[in-house]
């Protein structure tokens, strides 16, 4: 048996219902749709007992036609194994549970989701906002499918000099 | 009067220092760069440096004391002048002398140090602040061993006179052995003085970006960095008097050709030194001061007394 | 007297130790930091919006701009992952050529570190050395692919430039001069005392920390953390190269140092074993202009860390979406726990640990590049009209000053 199969028993030994939600790419790469319901159980086990501790990076998804964001927890074994853990947020009400209690390097990955798509994480530590500039305007998130540059400047209005 | 007038002036004063100084950076910075591999700047670099400096706007910040400000710059560019009048330089006499001078020209050589600090202090800028700070505790450090490494041949020719102690060493010049230790120690501590690698802690600029110079600019930039270039000088040629003086019964030509001949030596070893290694932290530099110069400082002192017991008294 | 007590000094965004923008607000009390804390994102360019606008190859060459010195790393994570999802067999020989760029660029990025790490701790003389060496590796990379930086040797399905005998003679000469010059700064650096101070007991990050924290690359290797994502998840032709991790126990800035050392050494065994086991065949496959829906993920060990590239196709000719995560990211976020109780003298060398490239991890909006403000908005011809009439109303024509000094050069 392949490390990967390994992983999937393991997974879906210990939560039956995602038996049929666990892809295996390749070698070294496992994909898995974790109800948001269940995430953090399924994310604690997988760091706890199944040996994933290295976390890469997030993921923000908007999945335009299903009327989602999808939030990839892209993560790693030492030994190589990578498993993405893939969420669904409803758009009307993305909420995020801060993963920073377990892995501190997660909060810039976090932050990028609040401020690139709009997602609310709870439980983030205070800090500076990352990456946009300080005089963003509220309620521009450019990595959302319909928004344009041009939303976060108005055009100028005609016959005004730049000097 | 009218000849005192040139002197200061002119030759050997403020003239003559403000070239060689100038010519002292070129070379420091040419054999600097060739020992790194690279060209160097042309000959004129220094002063085009300099001219241009003065060209610049000069800004003083929001809330800093204009007046000291202002002032602090031409302090140490006369504290330095000054201090050279009292150095023997070809001959065994300086243009001025009397019997304490030893010690007038190491305190005129701290004065510039206190000037950088004022400067600094009163720019009213987090990093000269911080330069400033480690310009006064890197003084603290280097001074004593400095003012001991001078205090051993001073105590040998039993005299605090410049002048009368190269009269001693002119008639001795075996004698001039028993200071090597010192010399080392000197030449160390004229570092610390002159702020350069690897005690350049004052003005790291990736630390504290100029040190206590960084609101300094234009003209008041260009009298500081003068009175350095004039400060190294001045410096190569006490260390020059006190540890090096021999042929200096020459005559004026062969006698001002070996002086130049000893201060570039100098120079050339503060550029090698330099440029072979890397900055000190504060904290590491007060402790090889205090733990390494100042210890073999005062053991060349006890050394001295002893040989003076034995051979000259 | 002034207050020494607790100074605030801001380092950045725009300071001479570093060498682009970032802000670090530093607590001082005395010369000892209490604490640091960083605001990133003054490079944010936008290039993962910019990706989804753009078709694959154009995507390439964008991607390899989100930074200067591993733009190979950065080309490389995304073709892999984009060939992936695509299904393409790439041929062994193109496998082999993106090896060479990439160790070629692992030794230019580690002797350009090298004499940064110099400056900072006021070594100029290493710096000095260190940058002329780098020349040499600089040269090799432009015979190969005809650029100094920025080497676009990637298309989709292999490279661009194929290596001839007589350019691998060239870089088994060059490898050797640059061995020789690397054993002389393994010297330097293990015998120089003023260095060994400086660099020792510096920025420490203990194994633990590391662990905890994700470091990548030789910041953890340093810690004694054995990862390596040539060995850990091979891709290329990395399984088919004898080589051995590098690390050292040492922890702090110093172990840093040997480490990269190291890694050179690794590296120019690397580039001969990849010279002489060149397979012969085609540089590239045909590759498909749309690509089928589908996503990878994609590792790269870039000189600075593993590098993250996530690609989310849907079967048209550009991305759906695409993440990166470059290695000084994972890193950034370790540098106010190395600063704490550390003296203001080592911040620019613990900054420097870590090869930081601020570029590479503040990539995603796609502001309009002539935008002065939100208010006050240029296109891009505008602002041109602009400068051409803000300088000519100040008596400097451009336009005719390049009319003259052509004419001068055709004088001559």
């Amino acid at each position: 048996m392949t490390p990967e199969e390994k992983f999937r028993d393991d997974l879906s030994g210990r939560f039956p219902e995602l038996a049929d939600k666990i892809v295996l790419q390749r070698a070294r790469r496992i994909w898995v749709d974790v109800p948001a319901g269940r995430f953090r159980e399924v994310f604690d086990f997988c760091v706890e007992s199944l040996g994933v501790t290295i976390l890469l990076i997030l993921t923000g998804l908007d999945e335009a036609e299903s009327g989602t964001f999808g939030v990839l927890y892209h993560m790693a074994r030492p030994d190589g194994v990578v498993v993405n853990l893939r969420v669904h947020l409803p758009k009307d009400k993305p909420v995020l549970r801060s993963v920073t209690d377990r892995f501190p390097s997660a909060e810039a990955y976090e932050r990028e989701l609040v401020d690139l798509l709009g997602i609310v994480v709870t439980g983030l530590p205070e800090g500076p906002r990352y990456p946009l500039p300080d005089g963003w305007p509220e309620g521009q998130y450019p990595l959302r499918k319909d928004w344009k540059p041009a939303d976060a400047a108005p055009a100028p209005e005609e016959g005004k000099s730049h000097a | 009067m009218g000849t005192a007038l040139i002197q200061i002036l002119v030759f050997p004063g403020l003239l003559f220092l403000a070239v060689a100084g100038l010519a002292g950076e070129f070379i420091d910075r040419r054999l600097y760069a060739r020992f790194q591999n690279r060209m160097g700047p042309p000959w004129f670099q220094p002063l085009a440096d300099f001219i241009k400096l003065l060209s610049k706007e000069e800004l003083v910040p929001d809330g800093a004391d204009r007046g000291l400000f202002r002032l602090m710059p031409v302090f140490a560019l006369t504290a330095v002048v000054t201090a050279f009048f009292y150095i023997p330089l070809w001959g065994t006499s300086a243009l001025h002398a009397f019997s304490g001078d030893a010690i007038v020209v190491l305190y005129l050589l701290t004065i510039p140090t206190f000037t950088y600090f004022l400067g600094g202090y009163t720019s009213k800028s987090v990093y000269a602040l911080l330069g400033s700070a480690r310009t006064l505790t890197q003084l603290y450090a280097y001074e004593v061993p400095l003012f001991l490494a001078v205090l051993g041949p001073c105590l040998l020719a039993g005299t605090w006179s410049l002048s009368e102690l190269t009269l001693f060493f002119q008639a001795r010049p075996w004698a001039l052995a028993a200071n090597a230790a010192g010399f080392v120690i000197a030449l160390i501590a004229l570092l610390g003085k002159l702020e350069k690698v690897p005690f350049d802690i004052p003005e790291a600029e990736t630390e504290i970006v100029g040190g206590a110079f960084t609101e300094y600019s234009g003209r008041f930039l260009a009298w500081f960095r003068l009175s350095f270039d004039i400060e190294m000088i001045t410096g190569a040629s006490l260390l020059a008097a006190v540890f090096l003086p021999f042929g200096l019964g020459l005559g004026f030509a062969a006698g001002f050709g070996l002086y130049l001949v000893k201060i570039l030596f100098l120079i050339a070893l503060i550029a090698l030194i330099r440029s072979l290694v890397a900055r000190l932290r504060i904290d590491q530099m007060i402790g090889f001061c205090w733990k390494v110069l100042a210890p073999v400082a005062f053991l060349q002192v006890i050394v001295n007394l002893v040989l003076k017991g034995i051979f000259f008294s | 007297m002034p207050d020494f007590g607790n100074v605030q000094i801001p380092v950045g965004p725009q300071h001479p130790a570093l060498k682009e923008p970032e802000s670090f607000l530093i607590t001082l009390r005395g010369e000892k930091i209490t604490a640091a804390s960083v605001r990133m994102g003054y490079n944010h360019r936008g290039v993962e919006k910019g990706a989804e606008g753009r078709t694959y190859t154009q995507d390439i060459y964008l991607v390899e701009r989100i930074c200067g010195i591993c733009s190979h790393s950065h080309g490389t994570a995304f073709i892999q992952a984009v060939e992936e999802i695509a299904g393409l067999d790439v041929p062994r020989r193109a496998k082999y050529i993106r090896m060479l760029v990439g160790e070629l660029e692992r030794v230019h990025s580690h002797l350009l570190w090298l004499g940064v790490a110099g400056h900072e701790i006021g070594f100029d003389t290493l710096l000095m050395y260190s940058w002329r060496d780098r020349e040499v590796v600089m040269d090799l990379l432009a015979a190969v692919s005809g650029n100094r930086v920025h080497y676009s040797m990637n298309t989709v399905g292999g490279v661009r430039r194929d290596v001839d005998s007589a350019l691998a003679e060239t870089i088994l000469k060059g490898v050797d001069r640059l061995e020789e010059q690397t054993k002389y700064y393994i010297q330097v650096c293990s015998e120089e005392t003023t260095v060994i101070k400086r660099l020792s007991g510096v920025g420490v990050v203990t194994h633990e920390d590391a662990l905890r924290l994700l470091v990548v690359g030789p910041t953890a290797r340093a810690s004694g953390v054995a990862r390596d994502i040539r060995k850990d998840d091979p891709y290329l032709a990395y399984d088919e190269l004898d080589f051995k991790i590098v690390t050292s126990d040492h922890c702090d800035v110093y172990g840093r140092t040997l480490v990269r050392l190291g890694e050179l050494m690794e590296s120019y065994s690397m580039i001969r074993q990849i010279v002489k086991n060149m397979p012969d065949g085609p540089i590239t496959v045909k590759a498909p202009r749309k690509i089928p829906a589908g996503e990878a993920l994609s590792r790269y060990e870039a000189p600075r860390g593993e590098d993250v590239h996530y690609v989310k196709a849907n079967g048209t000719e550009k991305p759906e979406r695409v993440k990166v995560r470059a290695p000084t990211l994972a890193n950034l976020q370790a540098v106010s726990h190395m600063l704490r109780d550390n003296n203001l003298a080592d911040m620019p060398i613990v900054i420097a640990a870590i090869d930081p490239c601020f570029s590479c991890t503040d990539r995603a909006v796609e502001i309009d590049r002539a935008d002065s403000g939100p208010r006050d908005r240029m296109d891009w011809g505008r602002l041109r009209a602009h400068g051409i009439d803000f300088y000519r109303s100040r008596g400097v024509d451009f336009t005719e000053l390049n009319r003259s000094l052509t004419r001068r050069m055709k004088k001559l």
